[in-house]
């Protein structure tokens, strides 16, 4: 059965199993692991199984809780993940619980071979769906963290200054059905073009090849946050905006 | 703009019926692909159902156009895109009625991935993983998301899109019509270039032919028709394990206006020889 140990600075202060029941964790007493610090909530986090996969929930604590190291508000626990409330930290084993996901969390869920194209709806199903939406909470990072992909003019005509690339086909040129619409002479009705894929943003070329950080692109490219776009004398900062 | 276009389907080397359904209506420049599951034959029913509801709302609306909009639509989308995604919230509609009412068609589902071409503006509605790609400058770009579990995985950085293609995951769909009486359906707008390629196309295509392999055959073949029927040949040569699906359609420019009168003369008489569509 899996198990949670409650340190303090190396030190073991409590260890409890996980039930059925939530393992409650915060200041007041009456927690399971109850951790005597001001900077932990009275009822601060609570720790579950679900599905057959450990769950560590958030109470809507002032101070946060922290899986390894990113804040979180409900994560999938794996096991030798620490759990951090202030300057405590509580480790998962859930070695003993085989139902638990291994820890790579870059697996593809194992399931039997799926020919027939499906929809998610008998229960084994919902199974698989569950624990792959588990994997991707360790991505989902506490609210308020959505992020746009946006392009900032850095110089260059065109008739805005910034553009939230909310398509998956982002045109580049004179056109008048241009996102990014240059101005002046000369200029390419179609100069490059941005296309949204799972993976990430793909910069490719139209009538024009455009540079990435000063390399041109014969072909696309994926863009990384921090990117400098060039094409037809505009120059753009491909960022994410909180 | 000019549109020619052709499309072909196929039932693949592995399966004994083909599941797949796509429609052309060339008057009113809409093509719909459709992929349907469930077993027996409801697969084909769910499909063609799909197929036949959204096609029947567009032509209806071209009528009619004072037809009620289904759903919440962006008042900055045009009145072909509303159209188009309202008739995918009636196919789902009648899929998931028609589910209902008899208990041995329970689970049968179908995606779809329709475009509809007015001028230089390209509607898109889709749900599934059947997709819709367009060529432009030699860059394939992809129009839809698929709606699977492994496209899902792949987008909150779980996977890989190598790992994803590998994942014997592919076939689990997180959305599909005829499942639910309500959906979500993906709506796009986009302008088209002269020149560019649209292609719709089922898993059955995107599964044994790599996009690379895609472009190549679609700038390879200049007859939308024979680039589909190469398509669908690769498919099949590369294992075809499922069915197959693809229909292309060419857009290409109007030389009208005084430059090119100049270049190649006047042409409005031989406009629309050997042209399957146009208008």
């Amino acid at each position: 059965m899996a198990k949670l140990t409650l340190m303090f600075e190396n030190r073991l202060v409590k260890e409890v199993p996980i039930g059925s029941r939530p393992v409650g964790i915060g200041r007041s007493p009456d927690n399971d692991l109850p951790v005597d610090n001001l900077a932990v909530s009275n009822y601060h986090a609570r720790v579950y199984a679900e599905a057959g996969r450990l769950v560590v929930e958030d109470l809507d604590s002032l101070n946060g809780t922290f899986v390894n190291d990113l804040r979180v508000e409900r994560a999938t626990l794996h096991d030798g993940d620490s759990i951090w409330v202030g300057k405590h930290h509580i480790k998962v084993d859930a070695s003993g619980d085989t139902t638990t996901l291994s820890d790579t969390g870059k697996k593809a869920v194992a399931a039997p071979r799926i020919n027939e194209t499906m929809m998610l709806d008998t229960k084994a199903r919902r199974d698989a769906l569950q624990q792959a939406a588990a994997m991707g909470e360790r991505t989902q990072f506490a609210a308020g963290r959505q992020k746009v992909p946006t392009l900032v003019v850095l110089s260059g005509n065109t008739d805005q200054t910034e553009y939230v690339l909310t398509n998956k086909l982002t045109v580049i040129g004179k056109s008048k059905m241009a996102t990014v619409r240059l101005k002046g002479w000369f200029k390419p009705e179609l100069a490059a073009q941005i296309n949204q894929r799972d993976d990430g943003y793909y910069l490719g070329p139209g009538d024009k090849v455009p540079a990435i950080n000063g390399a041109a692109i014969p072909g696309p490219v994926r863009l990384n946050e921090g990117d400098t776009i060039e094409v037809s004398g505009l120059r753009m900062n491909f960022i994410f905006r909180d | 703009m000019q549109i020619v276009s052709g499309g072909v389907t196929n039932v693949g080397r592995v399966r004994t019926n083909n599941e797949d359904c796509f429609r052309i209506v060339e008057p009113l420049n809409l093509f719909v692909l459709s992929d349907g599951m469930g077993g027996e034959a409801h697969g084909e029913v769910a499909s063609a159902m799909a197929v036949e509801a959204i096609v029947k709302h567009c032509q209806e609306t071209e009528n009619d156009p004072a037809m009620t909009i289904f759903a919440d639509m962006p008042a900055t989308w045009s009145e072909k895109t509303k159209r188009l995604s309202s008739a995918v919230h009636l196919a789902n509609k009648s899929i998931y009625d028609a589910a209902q009412a008899n208990p041995t068609r329970r689970g049968m589902g179908a995606t779809v991935t329709a475009a509809w071409i007015d001028g230089t503006r390209l509607s898109i509605a889709h749900v599934g993983d059947s997709r819709a790609y367009l060529l432009r400058n030699g860059n394939l770009q992809q129009l839809t998301s698929d709606h699977s579990l492994v496209a899902e995985q792949v987008r909150r950085g779980i996977l890989t899109p190598a790992e994803a293609e590998r994942s014997e995951m592919q076939s689990v769909l997180l959305r599909a019509l005829g499942a639910h009486p309500e959906i979500e359906v993906d709506s796009e707008e986009h302008t088209l270039f002269g020149n560019d390629v649209l292609l719709l196309c089922s898993d059955g295509l995107t599964r044994m032919v790599t996009e690379p392999e895609i472009a190549g055959t679609l700038q390879a073949e200049p007859d939308p028709a024979k680039a589909s029927e190469r398509l669908v040949q690769l498919a099949n040569e590369q294992g075809g394990a499922d069915n197959v699906t693809a229909v292309v359609v060419h857009i290409d420019s109007e030389r009208k206006g005084w430059f090119s009168w100049l270049r190649g003369g006047p042409r409005n008489t031989a406009q629309s020889i050997g042209s399957a569509g146009g208008k």
